[in-house]
């Protein structure tokens, strides 16, 4: 990972002062010390920026987390060629048997048949509707999915029209909470009983039935949306994929369940990550232009600290040092603030719609150890672009010229 | 840089040790100027500050230059401490020549040979006095406690030892301009450049300092060379010199 390793780059320049000791850093902090509201307001500017940085890469983070702990390695997901997901795609009920013949198929987790579906439901405060996902699953669906987790509630029993909901979504919209029905077509409610999570993955923003149950409210009896096959071993891939796809009796697309749910947060996680990256790169510019002039200012004023320092024998270079040390450290500084604070953001939920199903998922910021080295790196190297070309000016203060100003 | 130097500063210091001229002994030069001159340009208009300059400053000589306002007497100390360079002629100070030196050549040389004493003292006011002395000793190799003792006896030899902690702000002039010269001397320089030592003190604290002048002088066999106005500083430099249109006199 490359941001760690830059952060330790920079970790080693700002302490560099230290190890060559010729740049009177003793000086430059203290003199930050000394401007405090001069500092805090500058290092309050770049916390805020890190804010909007490290928050649009927490979200970043936060879809792909969403969207791909749904995702096993040796899970493959079956769907008719020409189909980019499971809702758009239709299986024949005949194929699923078909899909367990080879060897790969692991005989203990089996082959699932599922009917995935959107419903739209009035959203629980009253503002508008939102699309809302069911799936549809056959009794061992719920046992094919390990980290499934009843939060509260019940399991449904299969056959009836008894359902849960994943917490991410519970809640949000009328009937669509633990003790409430919606109806998924005129007269066809469906009944939760229970809550459940799912290792904070999509599929806590899903509701799940009975497969026969779903379909027959809709008329869809014949049909499934996708096919869940649990392999051997995540090796068996290649071999599964050659002989579902060359079989000339249905044409389908195989992919592992993990690949699956990758390509549909990319979409989202480059948009949405885009979006955050863009504000962050803006703000950033202010926060720079702050920041120079922050330290312009602090050349300006200390024309004369910096003449006696050269008079002293500091040479060029140390001034250089010493002020750009003194912006990384500012900004740092404010970097630190910016990502201790963005930590509150993970309190957050974001409802969001997947365009792959155009139905609601929500979301959490993501905190993740990259994600805030790359929030400091970023920080530190706004202060030493900001603070680039006051450090060269103050490098370039005569000695003699400002001792008789 | 030497700590048995300094070291023999300390147990030198206060000892009375025998009056000291240094024109009286002088047959080698510390600061040699040839054919000096130097010319700023005010726009396209020269203005000739220094014009065809010599001066020989004989080791561990005290010596006062005076003359008018604006007759190039700061001029003619910061080019003897390499601070600045001439337009034209050649600078020996302590043995080096300092014509062809590089500008951090020259920073490095002043941090190791040059002691600076301003009219304004120029202490850096978000320091420490101890802070401040110990600036020039950042630029050698001594280590921290190494350096805390070097601050520690140029404080002595200043007679501040009591106010190491305090800040610029919170001393007197008399006391600022003690802890500028405690500065000056930490590094244990050849010579002592001070333009207008006492130009911002009272009468007292004027005295204070230039006795203090006279002991770095005659006890710490340091150099000194200060531009001045006042000629009961002047008094107790061992020559006086005088600068006028360009040349000494
Ligand atoms: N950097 C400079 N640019 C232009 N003129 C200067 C500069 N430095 C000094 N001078 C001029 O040179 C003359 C001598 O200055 P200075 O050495 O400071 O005199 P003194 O210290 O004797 O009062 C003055 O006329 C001053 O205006
Ligand atoms: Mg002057």
């Amino acid at each position: 990972m490359l941001a760690p390793i830059l952060l330790v780059l920079m970790v080693f320049f700002v302490t560099l002062p230290l190890w060559v000791r010729s740049v009177p850093v003793q000086y430059n902090a203290r003199s930050l010390l000394v401007r405090k509201v001069t500092t805090l307001v500058t290092a309050l500017g770049i916390a805020l920026v890190v804010f909007v940085f490290a928050g649009s890469l927490m979200l970043r983070e936060g879809i792909n987390r969403v969207l791909t702990a749904a995702g096993r390695a040796d899970t493959v997901v079956i769907l008719r060629k020409g189909s980019d997901a499971e809702l758009s795609s239709a299986i024949g009920n005949e194929y699923i048997g078909l899909f367990r013949g080879p060897a790969q198929v692991s005989q203990a987790g089996g082959v699932i048949g599922e009917i995935v579906i959107v419903v739209t439901a009035d959203r629980a405060d009253g503002f508008g509707a939102s699309n809302v996902l069911v799936r549809g699953m056959p009794p061992d669906g719920f046992a094919f999915r390990p980290e499934l987790k009843l939060a509260s509630g019940r399991m449904p029993r299969p056959g009836t029209n008894e359902a849960i909901v994943g917490r991410g979504i519970s809640g949000r919209f009328k009937g669509i909470a633990p003790g409430q029905s919606f109806e998924l077509r005129r007269n066809r409610p469906l009944q939760i009983v229970g809550e459940f999570t799912a290792d904070g993955s999509s599929y806590e923003s899903e509701v799940w039935g009975d497969l026969d149950v779903i379909r027959r409210s809709l008329g869809r009896e014949a049909v499934v949306s996708s096919v869940r096959v649990r392999l051997n071993r995540p090796e068996d891939f290649d071999a599964y994929r050659q002989t579902i796809e060359n079989d000339k009796r249905f044409s389908m697309k195989v992919m592992r369940e993990a690949d699956y749910y990758q390509k549909q947060s990319q979409a989202l996680s480059t948009f949405l990550g885009g979006m955050g990256l863009a504000a962050a790169i803006l703000f950033s510019l202010a926060a720079m232009i702050g920041a120079a002039i922050t330290m312009n200012g602090a050349v300006a004023h200390r024309t004369r600290e910096i003449g006696t320092l050269r008079a002293l024998g500091f040479s060029r270079r140390s001034i250089l040092l010493s002020f750009l040390t003194e912006a990384t450290v500012l900004s740092l500084a404010g970097g630190v603030i910016g990502v201790i604070a963005v930590q509150l953001l993970s309190l957050v939920k974001v409802p969001i719609i997947n365009f792959q199903t155009f139905s609601e998922i929500v979301l959490r910021f993501q905190v993740a150890p990259g994600v805030l080295a790359w929030s400091l790196w970023f920080s530190g190297l706004m202060g030493l672009l900001g603070g680039l070309f006051p450090a060269i000016r103050a490098s370039r203060v005569s000695p003699v010229e400002a001792m008789r100003a | 840089m030497s700590e048995n130097q300094m070291t023999e500063a300390t147990k030198t210091a206060g000892a009375p040790g025998e009056p000291y001229r240094g024109t009286t002994t002088g047959t080698e030069s510390i600061v040699t100027l040839s054919k000096i001159t130097k010319t700023f340009f005010r726009g396209s208009e020269p203005i000739r500050v220094l014009e065809g300059l010599d001066l020989d400053v004989p080791n561990g000589s005290f010596e006062a230059l005076m003359g008018p306002s604006g007759s190039g007497k700061s001029t003619l100390l910061n080019i003897i401490a390499g601070l600045d360079r001439p337009t034209s002629g050649a600078v020996r100070v302590a043995g080096a020549d300092l014509g062809p030196m590089s500008d951090s050549e020259l920073a490095r040389w002043r941090s190791q040979t040059i002691g600076f004493v301003f009219q304004s003292f120029n202490l850096i006011p978000v320091l420490t006095a101890a802070q401040n002395v110990e600036l020039p000793l950042l630029l050698t190799s001594l280590s921290r406690a190494d350096r805390a003792r070097h601050v520690a006896t140029a404080m002595r030899i200043v007679s501040l030892e009591d106010r190491m902690h305090h800040y610029p702000r919170q001393l007197s002039g008399g006391q600022e301009q003690r802890v500028a010269i405690a500065r000056a001397i930490v590094n244990d320089p050849k010579i002592i450049v001070a333009d207008e030592p006492t130009g911002d003190l009272d009468r007292k604290s004027a005295d204070d300092v230039l006795t203090l002048m006279e002991r770095l002088n005659k006890e710490l066999k340091k150099t000194i060379f200060m531009v001045t106005h006042d000629p009961a500083a002047a008094e107790r430099a061992g020559v006086v010199r005088k600068l006028d249109k360009g040349a000494l006199q």
